[in-house]
């Protein structure tokens, strides 16, 4: 079953804003195309597009040679392409059977033959034996489910349309290792079998893991395409970003011994969380690492009071139980959350509305506008925010600039204790330097800071001490040249490394 | 088409004012007695019930997560029946009698919002249930016999030219659409109530106490429609069992009509207000066109299907 | 496979895996709640009313609620497919006015057939009208079916101006029948199950819960979500004229306002019944159960010593109660995990 897929100057418009502007991509029978690029590069509407989920204002789509075009998702189905979506295509309410098979249900005269939907489920997940939990099952409510298991229901539901061509997009995100390594013996089948793989990823590691070659985007455009095999990280970083940043420098003077404590934790307990201690001093960033989801967003959620916790947290000397991120608040703690649009901004309303969240009440009654904008335009100097005016909506931005909103809303409250949950997932190589001048800045006024970030890089070239979690519990606690990125991996999967500290 | 397009892209608040206007001369053309001042006061003067009723539900439209307040025109009926039952018919009684209906429904707002936020049923049906309970409050405390009587003041304070030819109860709606921009866009309140219509997750990890808004909201609503029932008594000098029934979907649809999005998160009150005109306008005018009943429920809704048509659109699936 | 999974190594697990299995039974079939209460208020009921569960006395009440079963039917599956209608009752008025107006005492059969057919066809048109606005020109479901409920009201009042009418008695007969001893209305709610069970097995359920449940997720996956958004308002008109048909043989005549005060109740009794409101999630087994369980409260006030002007605010804060009960539990779980 021979497959070959071209895409040729494919060009998306969202109203003004060109998501991409020159698309190309060609991917053959038994092989797999990486699709790189940064955050906003069009990697995911070009794989849309090709899933016939998003319409293209212009281009053509040749599948086997003949010129094509998908109106719905469906079209491109019938056809043999199927995706696995980084946003998952789950119906939370139904059955992990109901929703592999999901259109194309197995019937006899009108009824959904339930015992054969269910026996073709078991097949599918058979394909991941050893790899999931026994709650897994052809009857399990998806809304049931964690993360990763979701996203293995999400690709046996890709497998169960026997397609010919695979979009996995972003689809190793939730997986832990083992997943992601019978992720690649079944890509290895498949590519013998004659199928072909489009692999979009941000993780290095993994694109050099699963694909052979690379088609890497840059702001809606198609750049080029390599040979893995011959070419080099750095190659493809230039490809990806103009001018390749430079990152991860440490340039700071290291942490005075005497710096004073700014936060004492003991015996944590909560959701997820089991026996957390540690302590955070004046003018230090304190990392948090570890694979994805094994407390560390819990851990900064209960410290900010935004969900509930038992033990001792004792912050500027006086001992705290924060109930709600008021009180948090009011003893200035700041936490910057992981997800943007769901977490951290207010999409439909405009900058100035979202910088002021936390502090209108400052303004007094009736608020004073006119120092509130003031306000609001000197942070938005002081972190180069590049947007059209204080008024315009925040969906408008792009993701960097995004954050620095998110972030801006606290700087003006000047927080002693700055929470950030993993604040750079889907920001931009440049976007990401300048957040890093920020941060240095405020560890220089002396605020604690508490970093989660599940880019090892991050933490290596960022900060003093790294706390690694692993299943709930603090495994390791790294510090100065035990920052590494063989201890960070060692301690992730929650084995002690070689060098333990104290 | 392009003229439909245009008209969809305009602000939905100035598009019903405009809309108000165009549907007051068109007035004229069917009945040349429509367009004058006092006609003109009239219908401001029915407007402003429409609108005082209509306010509070802006406020829990805004507020998202599906609110909306079905229970508004139980609490105009109480209100009306509370004062016209203990006023005594004099002004000294009117003040306990207002006070006691006022603080009726900023209970039932309490009620309503704390059913809403604090047990997590979907408010369509709490205020829905909420409805079914004001009924048998009104029945338990009129027992079937609607008996009182309006001071006579309120006639006076109300409908009747009060400054300049001008009723009182649209003075009163005036003052309250400047009240209630200072609440929406110049107090913590209204930036936060704009915030949990948004996203509730972000305005709580701002430091927003999102029930307390919540119930806030809920309780202005109550309070505000309760408020509209004395008003409408003042109007109407008489109570019967359904006063304020009439008032429930149009104060919905003038909100919707006046550019509030139904998901929350957006909206103006001077929109709403707006809505309250043009709905009040469509009614005068089918009924001074004389149209029999049947042709002017027809129309009504087909009027409002056009409305809703040319900006009231939800996002499409496919981008 | 079990070795290296934290949630079947963990053996707290145990007593919660039979909460999760309650749960799960609970959330596949969601009438379950409701049919408890259902046996509760029914016992509460026969305790006050010594014949109701008589043939006659349950007849009596059967049909009686027949109208307001059939109209919730429909009203359910445009709930499951993530809308809501409004209209619901103006359609009822409408087709009971067609009804009304083109059966008389005189006419045959085959003339009852046809009109039958006309009424049906009415119902369907409504319903498209409303799916059409909502799914096509992509309206909000509660302002466009309240829109389009004053349209049906005018049409009602159109067709007839005033209460009135006679229609065949052998349709009336009919519907008071009760053959082997069994009230004719079980056989429609027994009909509207099977139906409903039919429904249920096919590909357009599967659609009609992916739909309501997640609709950006099911387009995604090519379900043909406007399609499905379409039939349910279609269904709703038909089944809204079947309501009708009900109604009309109940009372052997028409009112213009006669479904004025069925939309609300709807709506009432698919949350009772268990469906959620915001969709993708219960069933029409539920409603039915809901629609008896309200019928049966205000029963029970009527039959309890309460004094007439109280009955109407006792019927509805038992109604708010239940209404509350789930959220309420739900609320003091929450609060217990959270210690």
């Amino acid at each position: 079953m021979s497959v070959s897929l071209s895409a040729k100057q494919v060009v998306k418009r969202y109203g003004g804003v060109v998501a991409l502007a020159d698309g190309n991509l060609e991917v053959e029978a038994g092989e797999v195309l990486a699709l790189l690029g940064a955050n906003g590069s069009g990697k995911s509407t070009l794989s849309k597009i090709i899933t016939g989920v998003v319409a293209p204002n212009e281009g053509q789509l040749h599948l086997d040679g003949k010129l094509v075009s998908f109106s719905s998702p469906n079209d491109a189905r019938k056809v043999g392409i199927t995706a696995v979506y980084q946003e998952l295509s789950l119906i939370p309410d139904m059955t992990v059977m109901e929703n592999i098979w999901l259109t194309h249900e197995p019937r006899t005269l009108w009824r959904v033959n339930k015992a054969a939907m269910r026996r073709g489920t078991r097949d599918l997940l058979a394909l991941f034996d050893g790899t999931i939990s026994a709650g897994l099952t052809p009857d399990a409510l998806v809304k049931d489910l964690p993360p990763d298991e979701r996203q293995i229901v999400e690709i046996c539901k890709a497998l169960s349309h026997q397609p010919r061509l695979v979009i996995l997009d972003e689809a190793t995100a939730s997986l832990d290792s083992q997943q992601v390594q019978r992720l690649y013996e079944l890509v290895q089948d498949w590519k013998a079998r004659g199928m072909a793989i489009v692999f979009v990823s941000h993780r290095m590691e993994e694109i050099r893991l699963f694909a052979d070659r690379a088609t890497v985007l840059r702001n809606g455009r198609s750049v080029g395409t390599r040979d893995l095999a011959n070419t080099t990280d750095s190659e493809l970083v230039e490809m990806m970003i103009e001018g390749a940043a430079q990152l991860g420098e440490r340039t700071r003077a290291p942490l005075p011994d005497d710096a004073p404590v700014r936060l004492k934790v003991s015996a944590l307990r909560g959701a997820r969380l089991r026996n957390i201690s540690f302590e955070a001093h004046d003018g230090e960033l304190l990392g948090i690492g570890g694979l994805h989801g094994q407390g560390q967003s819990e851990l900064l959620l209960a410290l900010f009071g935004a969900i509930p916790f038992s033990g001792s947290v004792v912050l500027s000397g006086k001992s705290v139980h924060f109930r709600h991120p008021r009180q948090a608040m009011a003893c200035d703690v700041a936490f910057v959350p992981g997800d943007r649009a769901t977490e951290g901004l207010l999409l439909s309303r405009s900058i100035l509305e979202n910088l002021h969240l936390p502090s209108w009440a400052k303004f007094g009654t009736p608020l004073k506008m006119d120092r509130a904008r003031a306000d609001a335009q000197r942070s938005v100097e002081e972190l180069q925010l590049v947007a059209e005016s204080l008024d315009a909506l925040a969906s408008s931005l792009s993701g960097g600039n995004a954050q620095k909103v998110v972030i801006g809303k606290w700087l003006l409250r000047s927080p002693k204790l700055l929470l950030l949950n993993d604040p750079t997932k889907g920001v931009d190589v440049g976007a990401k330097g300048e957040f890093y001048q920020l941060l240095d800045k405020l560890r220089q006024s002396g605020a604690a800071i508490i970093l989660y970030s599940s880019d090892d890089d991050e933490l290596i070239g960022l900060c003093d001490r790294v706390l690694v979690f692993h299943d709930g519990r603090l495994t390791a606690e790294l510090a100065g040249d035990q920052v590494t990125r063989a201890n960070l991996v060692t301690a992730s999967m929650g084995a002690h490394p070689a060098a333990q500290p104290q | 088409m392009t003229l439909l397009r245009r008209l969809a892209q305009m602000n939905p608040a100035l598009l019903a004012l405009l809309l108000a206007v165009v549907l007051f001369f068109a007035g004229g053309l069917i009945n040349p007695n429509f367009v004058n001042v006092n006609q003109a006061i009239n219908i401001v003067r029915l407007a402003a019930f429409l609108g005082i009723i209509a306010a509070g539900q802006t406020l829990v439209i805004i507020s998202g997560g599906e609110g909306i307040d079905l229970s508004v025109g139980g609490v105009v009926t109480l209100a009306a029946i509370l004062v016209f039952r203990f006023s005594g018919g004099d002004t000294l009684g009117l003040i306990p009698a207002g006070a006691l209906a006022l603080a009726a429904g900023t209970l039932i707002g309490v009620i309503n919002g704390l059913g809403v936020i604090a047990v997590g049923i979907p408010p369509l049906v709490m205020t829905l249930g909420m409805t079914g309970v004001i009924q048998g409050t009104i029945l338990v405390v009129t027992q079937g016999q609607l008996i009182g009587s309006t001071p006579p003041i309120m006639a006076q304070l109300i409908s009747q030219p009060l400054i300049l030819g001008i009723p009182g109860v649209v003075i009163l709606w005036l003052a309250l659409g400047g009240l209630m921009w200072l609440l929406l866009e110049r107090t913590t309140y209204g930036k936060q109530l704009f915030a949990v219509g948004v996203n509730r997750t972000t305005a709580r990890l701002s430091g927003v106490r999102v029930p307390r808004v919540v119930i806030t909201t809920y309780a202005l609503s109550g309070f505000l429609s309760a408020l509209a029932g004395v008003m409408l008594l003042g109007f109407t000098q008489t109570v019967f069992l359904n006063l304020g029934g009439a008032y429930l979907f149009p104060s919905i649809a003038a909100v919707v009509v006046g550019g509030t999005v139904l998901a929350g998160g957006k909206g103006s009150y001077w929109g709403t207000m707006s809505g309250a005109l043009v709905l009040t306008l469509i009614d005068s005018l089918l009924r001074a066109a004389g149209i029999e009943q049947a042709y002017q429920s027809i129309i009504l809704g087909g009027i409002l299907l056009a409305l809703l048509s040319i900006y009231g659109r939800q996002h499409r699936l496919r981008q | 496979m079990l070795a290296n999974t934290p949630v079947s190594t963990d053996t707290a697990s145990a007593p919660n895996s039979v909460l999760h299995a309650v749960r799960r039974f609970i959330s596949k079939n969601p009438f379950v709640v409701a049919l408890l209460l259902l046996v509760v208020t029914a016992l509460v009921n026969r305790a006050l009313q010594d014949n109701l569960f008589e043939l006659r006395s349950l007849n009596r009440n059967l049909r009686t609620f027949l109208p307001a079963i059939i109209l919730a039917v429909g009203q359910t599956i445009v709930v499951i497919g993530g809308g809501v209608d409004l209209s619901v009752g103006a359609m009822v008025s409408m087709v009971n006015a067609i009804f009304t107006v083109l059966i008389t005492q005189e006419s045959t059969g085959l003339e009852i057939a046809g009109v039958l057919l006309i009424g049906a066809a009415a119902g369907i048109a409504a319903g498209a009208l409303n799916g059409f606005a909502v799914a096509y020109l992509r309206l909000q479901p509660i302002v466009t079916t309240y829109a389009t409920s004053f349209l049906f009201s005018g049409l009602a009042l159109l067709i007839l101006p005033r209460p009135g009418g006679d229609i065949a008695d052998s349709l009336q007969d009919l519907y008071r029948s009760t053959p082997f001893d069994i009230p004719f209305s079980v056989f429609v709610i027994g009909g509207l199950i099977v139906v409903w069970l039919i429904l249920r097995s096919t590909r357009w359920a599967q659609f009609l819960y992916a739909t309501g449940g997640k609709p950006e997720a099911a387009y995604t996956t090519g379900v043909p979500v406007n399609r499905i958004r379409f039939s349910t308002y279609v269904l709703c008109g038909l089944f809204a004229a079947i309501a009708a048909l009900a109604y009309t043989m109940l009372t052997g005549s028409g009112n213009p306002r006669s479904g004025d005060d069925m939309t609300l109740a709807t709506i009432v009794a698919v949350v009772l019944g268990g469906t959620r409101l915001s969709g993708g999630q219960g069933g029409v087994i539920g409603t039915i159960i809901g629609v008896i369980i309200l019928r049966l409260f205000s029963n029970i006030v009527s039959f309890a010593d309460v004094p007439s002007w109280w009955q109407t605010l006792v019927n509805a804060v038992i109604i708010l109660v239940a209404l509350a009960a789930p959220g309420i539990i739900r609320a003091v779980q929450a609060r217990r995990s959270g210690q």
